[in-house]
């Protein structure tokens, strides 16, 4: 797919009819928010006032930075499907150690650090050294997490320290603390990405594994990175979600993995690795967020709430999973 | 270091309550408590967080009231519901006496009662309608009468906003029993003046506090007026309350039921919040005992209970002060409920391990 989506573009560009370096996945994304947000302006006014986006925008914010973890694993053609347990534990661990107590919440964020470090070497060492199926290793991974998050909270939820919520959940300038998370987890990972040597072996070897391993790459070495920086990333917006919810449950994670997976797709990423668009990423965790604000102002039953996000997101992936000049083609053909 | 003997020890605390209990000679039986030896187990459907951390504590003390229970067990669903199907099994098969079944799943447990049923096991189901008869597929079902709660809350409202007004209405996962049972509760006080602005029948949270709080976000963009929010789970809305500061405005009148962490939470905020009245009903952790009085009267041979539905009663009301004012406890964890049969204190150490 993402060789068409090359190909398709050389041959507009050889027209001359593309000059400007953005791709096919960010116009779309873009358009489609704007598009959104133009419906939500139209037929529900409430879910673009300021209150309304102060309230729903940590937790776009929070989709995002998880999405662009399960970005970078895409990327090397894998799945994080332990993002929920990543996100759960760390929640547990800056709820449940500090206990209110402001003092030991910064040992508490060194713990689910370390925690997620563990998590993603044990994700990227099964599925970049021993060659596992990514989905079966890092569910298994998930199903370990979630012990830890029982060890820790026994389920049970518990109210964050008011650090933690003014640090998660306060807002400077009128923007929610969680957005400028997002912001600085999108810049490091498209500085990364695509100015770095290292970020551009990355996409190389995502791209074609085989070739980078002839060309004398790490291969295993960077698909493990992925896994890591994916769950470091969860860590982050777990801590987060402790603070911007208050008194989260001990299972925050569970409703992030297929946004997760979602806004990656919605980026125009290919689920069979290769070229990474972080920004697309973040964009798409907006419209997913703003959508779902926008079903809920305009007031449907809780049924076409689901039916409308279904229907955007199958619009979204239909975009650019249907090859469309390919099959234009073939028609006149025939 | 200290991080990892806290997880030793929580794993020691949750063994502890989870394990075997033989509480010998207790002084008064309890006439639901017969001369038979036998054995109980409670099979959660979900058992991860802190309401039923106490009800599972509720219903352990509950048991240790019969001396002749030898051995009561535990069991969590997590939510899997094929795992609540093989709990049931499994411990009619290992030969427990008497299972005591929240059904989480519904129907979906129905066959897997049945079959435990007619291995002759007690088999008592409660709280959640799994279908099934008493007598043919379970031994006795002990609901309970959320649509009581309905009742309280509307006679409430009634009493404060004598004019009518806007109500907004918060309950669990899409098209839940309790949210429907509640609802027509409050209908049946509530006539048309009082209007519900969340779309028919309730808004959907899972009772979940991230969804809670988007939902409510939503909401309060969108009606400028709300007089009264109603929602089935309180504690779940602490975080979400929070949000009306975002739009300055003030927390309006909150029916719903107990917990420490939302007594607490109008105990600091009610002077800042001129229309923050609050009522609850009792969170009805002590819906269990009656479950286990019924399965230990059936596998001992005592006398059941006259009741076969748990009615929870109104427990706080912030401006009639009756039956009790707005309780805190700042001392002691937010995730408990100051209502329940089991001490703050017992269940501090229930929720804290």
């Amino acid at each position: 797919m993402n060789q068409a989506v090359g190909n398709g573009s050389d041959l507009l560009q050889r027209r001359g009819i593309v000059l400007l370096p953005v791709s096919r996945g960010f116009v779309t994304v873009a358009a489609s928010t704007i598009a959104l947000l133009g419906a939500c302006l139209l037929f529900a006014p409430s879910s673009v006032s300021s209150g309304a986006l102060a309230g729903s925008l940590p937790f776009a914010a929070v989709i995002a930075i998880v999405g662009l973890g399960q970005l970078l694993v895409v990327q090397q053609g894998g799945f994080d499907l332990s993002v929920a347990g990543g996100v759960s534990l760390a929640v547990v661990i800056a709820a449940h150690f500090p206990d209110g107590d402001n003092a030991r919440l910064l040992p508490a964020v060194l713990l689910a650090v370390s925690c997620a470090l563990a998590a993603g070497l044990a994700n990227g060492i099964l599925v970049g050294f021993v060659q596992l199926n990514a989905i079966i290793a890092t569910i298994g991974v998930n199903a370990l997490l979630y012990g830890a998050v029982f060890a820790v909270s026994g389920g049970v939820p518990r109210i964050t320290t008011p650090l933690l919520a003014e640090i998660a959940g306060g807002r400077t300038f009128g923007i929610p603390h969680s957005v400028y998370f997002a912001v600085a987890a999108l810049l490091a990972v498209s500085f990364i990405l695509k100015k770095t040597v290292a970020g551009r072996r990355f996409e190389a070897i995502g791209a074609n594994p085989l070739a980078a391993r002839a060309a004398g790459l790490h291969v295993r070495l960077y698909q493990m990175a992925a896994y890591v920086c994916s769950q470091l990333l969860c860590c982050l917006a777990g801590i987060l979600l402790a603070g911007i919810t208050r008194e989260p449950t001990a299972f925050q994670g569970d409703s992030l993995l297929l946004p997760s997976v979602a806004v990656v797709v919605l980026g125009s990423t290919s689920l069979l690795g290769g070229r990474g668009f972080p920004v697309s990423t973040v964009i798409a965790a907006f419209f997913l967020n703003q959508l779902s604000q926008f079903a809920l102002a305009i007031g449907v039953p809780y049924s076409a709430q689901t039916i409308i996000q279904a229907l955007a997101l199958g619009f979204g992936i239909g975009v650019y999973s249907v090859e469309w000049t390919k099959n234009t083609r073939r028609r006149v053909k025939s | 270091m200290k991080v990892s003997l806290n997880m030793k020890l929580s794993g020691a605390a949750a063994a502890a309550i989870l394990g075997i209990s033989t509480s010998a000679a207790l002084a008064d039986t309890p006439s639901w408590c017969g001369p038979k030896k036998a054995t109980l187990a409670l099979l959660d459907g979900f058992g991860g967080n802190s309401w039923r951390q106490v009800t599972i504590a509720a219903g352990k003390q509950e048991a240790e009231k019969c001396p002749s229970i030898t051995k009561y067990e535990y069991a969590d669903g997590q939510g899997n519901t094929q795992k609540a199907i093989s709990d049931i099994k499994g411990f009619a098969a290992k030969g427990t006496d008497a299972l005591v079944v929240f059904g989480d799943a519904g129907p979906a447990v129905l066959p897997a009662l049945t079959s435990a049923y007619k291995a002759g096991k007690v088999v008592v189901p409660y709280r959640v309608v799994v279908g099934g008869k008493d007598g043919e597929t379970y031994t006795k079902f002990v609901g309970a009468s959320f649509k009581d709660d309905g009742v309280s809350w509307g006679n409430w409202i009634k009493s404060i906003l004598p004019n009518g007004g806007n109500l907004l209405f918060l309950s669990g996962p899409a098209g839940n029993s309790q949210g429907l049972d509640e609802l027509a509760g409050m209908k049946s006080v509530l006539d048309d003046k009082y209007k519900f602005v969340n779309p028919a029948p309730f808004d959907v949270t899972n009772w979940d506090p991230a969804l809670t709080q988007q939902v409510l976000t939503a909401e309060i963009a969108k009606n400028p007026k709300i007089d009264v929010i109603v929602s089935d789970f309180g504690p779940s809305l602490v975080g979400a309350l929070a949000e009306f500061k975002k739009f300055n405005r003030s927390v309006p009148a909150l029916a719903t039921s107990d917990g420490n962490s939302l007594g607490c939470f109008w105990t600091n905020n009610h002077k800042d919040n001129p229309d923050f009245k609050l009522f609850t009903v009792a969170t009805g952790n002590d819906n269990v005992r009656l479950a286990v009085q019924w399965a230990v009267a059936s596998a001992t041979g005592g006398t059941p209970p006259s009741e076969t539905v748990f009615k929870a009663p109104t427990f706080e009301d912030s401006v009639s002060g009756k039956p009790s004012p707005v309780q805190c406890r700042p001392d002691l964890p937010g995730a408990i409920y100051l209502s329940s049969g089991v001490s703050a204190d017992d269940q501090a150490k229930a929720v804290s391990k």
